[in-house]
């Protein structure tokens, strides 16, 4: 019994700290976006009040983001990409499950294979290949963060797709359903606990993405807010009162996105439908 | 008329592994016809193969006079329930049992008014709103029924549809299934590993067993009249005794030879063993054709009780006759005097035996007894 409170306390305390660690930096962009230039430099840790107080940050960092644009440029990227991520992902993860051969083994390998390597060692070969195909800018990018999506996303789908009993397709051939029918009636949403955990993935990751973005975006009509917010750090000033403003507005979406679809993580999807 | 027939039908796999040796079946229609056997004798594959959902190597498949090898399962007129129920968790029960109709494009009107109706006869209409994992297992199933019912098949297939009941529930939907068979009169083939299900619910039973169809008969012609000695001993709880003997005659007499007990044959029997004198069978005897006693006669063994189970109304007896074990099946009171280890005398009801050949294990004392169909 005692031995049970202590581990409990030391739990409580170690939840507190890790707590505490992750969200110092929040604190840290939160507090500061709202002071001046100045008020940052004085006193990074403490809370806005008194003659440092701005809301100027927000209303400046707006401008400067071009913020309509580049929220539209990111949202665009994002969306189009999280959602051919999880249609390709989970089609291909489903056949991988249900087709037994060596070539899918193989295959299946080869995605799990492909996490392994750093995007660095690919990064200045695939823009240059890119290039010279002329495919840069959103349609490239979208093109390749399917690939490097995919990888992650069909082993996480693949996955949960075993877990599937192959009596539901039948189920659903029997009652009429070809393959894709049987994949959007039936598989799809069924998978939607994992597609929502795909989408939190990818959304967040190609959200804050800025180095293939700044590689591939080469219109600056076309850049999205991280690159945007790049403008802030010239070579001789930092603007950090802009740029912790414009984090601050830059992480709202997808912070609201996270908590809209983390309620739709539900356990057991496919409780009920077999013993 | 939805008569389905099996004409060689065979099953190999593509690692060369033969699961159906080209079987001969016909059910006729409005029959309700089980396939019963041991895990792996091939019904399942059999009955899937009637589905479609399992390609046919050879032979041919025909529902209602049209071969359906290569009609895909939507069009064969067939409705199927699964072992594990298989219904779509994200959709409630009327959506469950309108997805057939709603694939096949029917209005909203007919999906409404068939599922209702499928609905009432499962008496499962208050259900209809519910999503599958807030139905309990008796439930789901009933749903499953429903989800075939709507569709209005040619053909009801059920594989092993109440293994996943617990023993009461087994039971009841049992009676249900029957009862729905003769309320609709549809051709149903319902697959089993469960002899009771099958001895209660089948018009005609198909014992199965390593891909062959072993016997296809009435479930008291197969239980009286076992084609083999697999029959035999699958069907009936407990099993049928099997011990190694000779056929001999002696004065004219033809007789079993068991160790150094002889036991007389009935007149019927022994004309069928004349052909087989001297030659090695299997003796089989039915547990309740067994009465203990405690004084020797004709056709009677010597032997050792070793256990008695008490169940209820009767009791099984263990005991062992030389190197044999003999199961018998006697009443509470016949076996309340019992005591393990006490020496008895075993009566064999001589006219319920049968024999079966060494060798190919077929039942040689019946002669034409045996109606059904069967090959070995």
């Amino acid at each position: 019994m005692e031995g049970e409170k202590k581990s409990k306390k030391g739990t409580l305390i170690l939840t507190i700290f890790l707590a505490i660690i992750f969200l110092l930096p929040f604190y840290i962009v939160l507090t500061n976006s709202f002071k001046t230039q100045k008020g940052i430099f004085l006193n990074v840790t403490g809370l806005p009040f008194g003659q440092f107080f701005t809301l100027e940050n927000y209303v400046n960092a707006f401008k400067e983001l071009d913020f309509v644009r580049s929220f539209f440029n990111s949202l665009l990227i994002t969306v189009v990409s999280t959602v051919l991520i999880v249609i390709f992902s989970s089609m291909a993860a489903w056949m991988l499950v249900r087709t037994k051969s060596k070539l899918s083994s193989f295959l299946y390998f080869l995605f799990a294979a492909a996490m392994l390597i750093p995007f660095q060692s690919v990064m200045l070969p695939l823009i240059n290949l890119m290039g010279r195909i002329g495919f840069l800018n959103r349609g490239g990018l979208i093109f390749m963060y399917i690939g490097f999506g995919a990888s992650l996303s069909i082993m996480l789908y693949h996955g949960f797709i075993k877990s599937i009993p192959v009596e539901l397709e039948e189920a659903a051939t029997i009652d009429g359903c070809n393959k894709f029918q049987i994949f959007w009636y039936i598989i799809f949403p069924m998978l939607k606990p994992i597609t929502v955990t795909v989408s939190i993935l990818n959304a967040m990751w190609i959200w804050n993405d800025f180095l293939l973005p700044q590689l591939v975006i080469n219109r600056p009509e076309s850049h999205t807010i991280p690159l945007k917010m790049f403008y802030f750090f010239g070579q001789h000033s930092k603007q950090w009162h802009l740029a912790l403003a414009g984090l601050v507005i830059g992480m709202i979406p997808i912070i609201i996105f996270y908590i809209l679809a983390q309620k739709h993580i539900i356990k057991g999807v496919t409780k009920g439908s077999i013993k | 008329m939805s008569k389905v027939v099996l004409k060689g039908v065979e099953k190999v796999y593509p690692n060369g592994f033969k699961a159906v040796h080209g079987i001969d079946l016909e059910i006729k229609d409005g029959e309700f016809m089980v396939l019963v056997g041991p895990s792996g004798c091939a019904k399942s594959t059999t009955l899937r193969m009637v589905a479609g959902l399992e390609e046919i190597s050879g032979g041919t498949i025909s529902i209602d006079d049209k071969v359906v090898n290569d009609i895909p399962p939507k069009d064969r007129g067939i409705a199927m329930v699964f072992q594990n129920y298989a219904l779509y968790p994200h959709m409630t029960v009327y959506e469950n049992m309108g997805f057939s109709l709603k694939m096949k494009k029917k209005s909203k009107n007919i999906i409404d008014e068939k599922v209702r109706e499928a609905a009432k006869i499962l008496d499962i209409e208050d259900l209809l709103d519910r999503k599958p994992k807030e139905l309990s297992g008796g439930q789901r199933q009933r749903v499953a029924v429903g989800r075939a019912i709507v569709r209005d098949p040619k053909v009801f297939l059920f594989d092993e549809p109440l293994s996943n009941l617990d023993a009461k529930l087994r039971v009841h939907m049992r009676v249900q299934l029957s009862q729905l068979h003769q309320r609709l009169k549809s051709t149903m083939i319902y697959v089993t590993h469960d002899q009771v299900e099958a001895m209660t619910m089948g018009d005609r039973i198909c014992v199965m067993n390593l891909g062959k169809i072993m016997q296809v008969d009435t479930p008291l012609n197969v239980y009286q009249y076992p084609a083999n000695k697999f029959v035999a001993g699958f069907i009936g709880s407990p099993p049928m005794n099997f011990m190694e003997g000779e056929v001999i005659e002696t004065n004219n007499n033809i007789q079993i030879k068991i160790k150094e007990v002889k036991l007389k044959l009935p007149l019927d029997k022994a004309k069928n063993l004349k052909d087989h004198i001297g030659k090695k069978v299997w003796f089989g005897i039915r547990p309740e054709d067994i009465t203990i006693g405690n004084s020797d006669g004709e056709n009677t063994m010597k032997g050792k009780v070793k256990v008695i189970e008490f169940m209820g109304n009767e009791a099984f007896v263990y005991s062992q006759i030389g190197n044999e074990e003999l199961i018998s099946k006697v009443d509470f009171l016949g076996a309340k005097d019992l005591k393990n280890g006490s020496e008895c005398f075993f009566s064999i009801n001589m006219d319920k035996c049968h024999i079966f050949d060494y060798d190919s294990e077929k039942n040689i004392s019946l002669g034409l007894k045996i109606k059904g169909e069967f090959n070995v």
